[in-house]
């Protein structure tokens, strides 16, 4: 029988200093994590407003970019209605558009039997099986912010992306009579995004009008999309217009229109969404416009509707919810920029905003 | 005192058989627990029980499933990595190919191509760019993070470029779909055959062998004959021959060929579990089995947190907490096994 | 007359513009231990590499066996049977012992995989220390836990394994302490005894390998300038003419 050399002295056998490790170890890594949000398995019973009883129900939303600002009224939103309601939420999925991280994200919601989920179809194929997979579990699901034709999901929150891009469209058409123009889009393909090139292009079509409408990625994240709206400048200085069709792209068309004084120029400028350089560069005169597609209400809508399916037993809820297009200019931006509110996501506050005269 | 320790297993009132029964249990046991393996399998095997106490769905079998998604194709990008981790060197470059091999599998079959076939050929263009990793390497010298750098932004590029940055749907039939990693079930068969293929070339073959000589003493290896050279760029082919196997196998799981996909998220994450699971970043030692744990204790971690109701924000730091903790167990463990003289 | 084994006529070798070697004349014969003897930059590690086909020399002839050669690689010379043990042992820290005893020769199974055959190799390597006289304790181990000694021990034991017939040893004893260097030394006195293998040992410790070496070669800026069996010399004469180089060189400096 072979035998096993003992280091000779040790006060401990290997056997036994492995075991303490082990569960020291176990030990050492259970201590923090429980502090971090997660969930106990009892559902608390809320009664509120005239709604009767009932448990806390949770949603997941599943993102493709998680972290991006963009998202951070939605967030607001889905917090305030939650709160509202007596539910809570998770937010999880993808900080790169990565539709794996998506789909593993939506399927584990599964697993975990949440109540209901709400997912950006961003893709055209990918989330198809796993949404039908989650609707035989008898969870409900809905998707915000970008839809996905053919797939089963109950109901879509968010803006007309092609509509949206036409309106862009007859924006560009308005202000540039003829000439070459480009257009950012962060991530093409992308489902919540795409569309509304698709859109812009459609409607300069349509108006037979001279206009050169070219497309250029500009990547998914804020810093990157600077660069290469810099770079593209660089190399088309006789640009006519540039515009962009999510909202880092547009920040980054606000600063390269404010930084080479290119309204001055003569070049035309605009884009979607309220990032803080956006209305800045509108309020200046860098920007001609910028669409809102409203994201706190992508978050407070969905989640109301996922209750009220809950709540009525699947016999109401769903129905697919325009979130709006509204052009923000000059002339209408400024309470935007005097404020700083969830809506916009730029604060956190709950406060009441007040607002006067006409509307 | 040898003969002391002996003594001491055994109970005189054993029969010498029993004796040995147990003495071969005992060493198996043992044995199994001074594997280099063994410190990961432990750190996997706490998780479990710490997910399943703290979220019971945990182990249901949908939920075993969802943890073959997030583990699967990482495990198998993860044994090309361990091999070019072993011979010395570093491929950044793997998870641009993950993205790229599906396009080229796609477009062979748009021009007519039959299924497998066009797999082979997006596989191919795989060892191609390993080709390219290894003679910048070992040709032209230049430092394989360097190189590998260099051709991830290039192979991103060059995969945005010819899919237009648009994703495309893989229209394969089910059988197609299925046999190449269409299910949870077909995605660990896959990872689990080509952990336990590679584990076996590293120890049992003449170029694993040859791999950790490469890695361990390069100069030393090369002066006995070693063909170093070859065993880099070899390595280099294996790797991303196996990241674009990885990219096939996702792309028919998700139904989607995005030229976003992969990147260095994947990438790192395949080192990682390199690493965690036993592999030397320095090189000239490493496991392909641990490196399989260690996908597997990445993909617990995200798909316990995700399960738990942890939401984007904390689950960054949570995720990077439990890593950290995680190899720091292992790291443990690893001086345990050195003082105590293990294999 | 023994038979000659080896032998080198003028060789030169340069790196660019630095001469390392620049008219060597060395010869080796069957069963002979040759010891060389340089202080450092004198060529002597140059030397080795060029008689094991890791360089190729400048200028000059190499002669093995009689037939003139040209070395044209590391594994053409150990083709040849010309086995280096390197100065950094060639050792792999994570392998062990009879996987290093075998690198590049590894036994395998049968047919094209390349599948090693760790049992026959364990068996051979146990039997290979065992006839050399070296203890190590398990063929299992890695030799990274290994003394230096064992180290060089299982350096040698891969050469002779290989049925070298010219083993060159680069200092062999350079990082050791004393006991360390007296196993190492008893190893190649049996090797010597045994008649069958030719043995080149560059050495700094004139007195240590005195003893058991036949004859005496002094390297010295790139040329052979001592030539002699050790019976006819002794280690005072060795020293004296290590020490008038010294002075000639500490002469040139103070007057260029």
């Amino acid at each position: 029988m072979k035998t096993i050399n003992l280091p000779s002295g040790a006060g401990l056998s290997r056997r036994d200093a492995l075991r303490r490790a082990a569960s020291a170890g176990a030990l050492i890594s259970l201590g923090p994590l429980a502090g971090f949000g997660v969930s106990t398995a009892e559902a608390a019973e809320e009664a509120l407003g005239k709604f009767p009883k009932h448990p806390q129900w949770k949603f997941t939303f599943v993102n493709h970019v998680t972290t991006n600002p963009f998202f951070v009224p939605t967030r607001y939103g889905a917090e305030d209605a939650c709160a509202l309601l007596g539910c809570s939420y998770q937010w999880t999925g993808s900080e790169k558009s990565i539709a794996t991280d998506m789909v593993n994200a939506l399927n584990t919601a599964v697993s975990a039997g949440v109540d209901g989920i709400a997912v950006c179809l961003v893709d055209l194929a990918a989330f198809n099986d796993p949404v039908e997979k989650a609707l035989k579990a008898g969870i409900p699901v809905v998707s915000y912010n970008a839809d996905a034709k053919g797939n089963k999901r109950l109901c879509y929150i968010g803006q007309d992306l092609f509509q949206s891009g036409k309106g862009l469209g007859e924006r560009i058409i308005e202000l540039v009579p003829e000439g070459e123009v480009v257009g950012f889009i962060a991530t093409p393909g992308q489902l919540n995004i795409q569309p509304r090139l698709d859109g812009a292009k459609a409607a300069i079509k349509e108006s037979g009008k001279n206009i050169t409408l070219n497309e250029i990625a500009s990547g998914a994240a804020l810093n990157d999309e600077v660069s290469a709206v810099e770079a593209y400048y660089a190399g088309h200085p006789n640009i006519k217009g540039m515009f962009a069709v999510d909202a880092g792209s547009t920040a980054a068309v606000a600063k390269a229109m404010a930084a080479h004084e290119l309204q001055k120029k003569g070049v035309h400028a605009g884009g979607f969404d309220l990032l803080p350089t956006t209305l800045e560069a509108i309020s200046k005169g860098d920007l001609d416009f910028t669409i809102d597609q409203q994201p706190y209400l992508q978050g407070f809508y969905t989640v109301m509707v996922l209750f009220l399916y809950k709540i009525s037993g699947g016999l109401t809820g769903p129905s697919d919810i325009d979130t709006g297009l509204s052009f923000l200019t000059k002339a209408n931006v400024e309470p935007f920029l005097k404020t700083q509110s969830r809506y916009e996501g730029n604060s956190s506050e709950e406060k009441v905003l007040k607002r006067s005269g006409a509307i | 005192m040898a003969k002391d320790v002996a003594d001491s297993f055994s109970r005189p009132q054993d029969s010498p058989r029993r004796v040995e029964h147990r003495g071969l249990a005992r060493r198996v046991g043992l044995s199994l627990l001074h594997s280099r393996e063994a410190s990961i399998a432990i750190a996997g095997i706490v998780l479990v029980v710490y997910f399943q106490t703290t979220a019971p769905a945990f182990l249901s079998p949908g939920n075993i499933a969802n943890l073959a998604g997030y583990a699967a194709t990482t495990a198998i990008i993860a044994a090309g990595e361990v091999m070019v981790l072993i011979s010395g060197e570093v491929d950044l470059s793997v998870g641009q190919v993950y993205a790229l091999s599906p396009f080229v599998m796609y477009y062979a079959h748009e021009a007519g191509v039959p299924f497998v076939l066009a797999i082979l050929l997006g596989l191919m263009v795989a060892s191609i760019v390993g080709i390219i990793n290894g003679l910048l390497t070992v040709v032209l010298r230049i430092p394989s993070f360097i190189a590998t750098l260099g051709t991830f932004y290039l192979i991103n590029g060059f995969t945005l470029t010819i899919s237009g940055g648009f994703p495309v749907q893989p229209k394969a039939g089910p059988t197609i779909t299925t046999t190449f990693g269409g299910n949870a079930v077909s995605q660990s068969l896959w990872a689990i055959g080509i952990a336990l293929v590679f584990q076996f070339v590293l120890r049992k073959m003449r170029w694993g062998l040859h791999t950790i000589a490469t890695g361990g003493n390069l100069l030393g290896a090369s002066e006995v004959g070693v063909k170093v050279g070859v065993i880099k760029v070899g390595n280099f082919i294996l790797c991303s021959i196996l990241g674009g196997l990885a990219g096939t196998l996702d792309a028919f799981r998700i139904g989607s060929i995005d030229p976003l996909a992969g990147g260095s998220e994947i990438m790192f994450m395949a080192i990682a579990s390199a690493v965690i699971g036993g592999t030397l970043l320095t090189g000239g030692s490493g496991t392909i089995i641990g490196a399989f744990f260690g996908a597997i204790v990445l993909g617990i971690l995200k798909d316990g947190f995700t399960l738990s109701g942890v939401s984007a924000y904390t689950f960054d730091m949570i995720l990077g907490g439990a890593i950290l903790i995680t190899m720091l167990i292992n790291v443990r463990l690893s001086l345990l096994r050195a003082a105590g003289g293990g294999q | 007359m023994s038979k000659e084994v080896l032998r080198t006529e003028h060789v030169a070798k340069s790196f660019g513009a630095v001469t390392a070697l620049e008219d060597v004349s060395i010869h080796l014969s069957k069963g002979e231990v040759l010891g060389l003897l340089g202080d450092n930059g004198a060529g002597k590690s140059t030397l080795m590499k060029i008689l094991t086909g890791f360089h190729r020399p400048s200028g000059g002839k190499i002669y093995f066996e009689g037939i003139e050669i040209e070395l044209k690689s590391v594994s053409h010379a150990r083709s040849l049977g010309i086995e280096p043990v390197y100065q950094d042992l060639a050792l792999v820290n994570g392998l062990n012992v009879y996987h290093n005893m075998f690198l590049q020769r590894e036994i395998m199974y049968g047919g094209i995989f390349r599948i090693l055959n760790d049992g026959a190799m364990r068996e051979r390597a146990k039997k290979q220390l065992k006839e050399m006289g070296v203890h190590i304790p398990s063929v299992d181990v890695e030799i990274a836990k290994l003394s230096g000694g064992q180290r060089q021990a299982i350096a040698v034991a891969r050469s002779v394994y290989a049925n070298a017939k010219v083993l060159l040893l680069d200092e062999p004893t350079a990082a050791m302490g004393v006991k360390e260097s007296t196993m190492i030394l008893d190893l190649v006195r049996r090797l010597k005894e045994k008649g069958e293998v030719s043995i080149i040992i560059v050495a700094h410790n004139y007195a240590q390998i005195f003893d058991f070496c036949d004859r005496i070669n002094l390297l010295q800026n790139g040329k052979i300038t001592f030539d002699q069996r050790t019976n006819d010399t002794s280690v005072e004469q060795l020293t004296s003419l290590v020490v008038n180089e010294y002075r000639a060189a500490r002469e040139s400096i103070i007057r260029p």
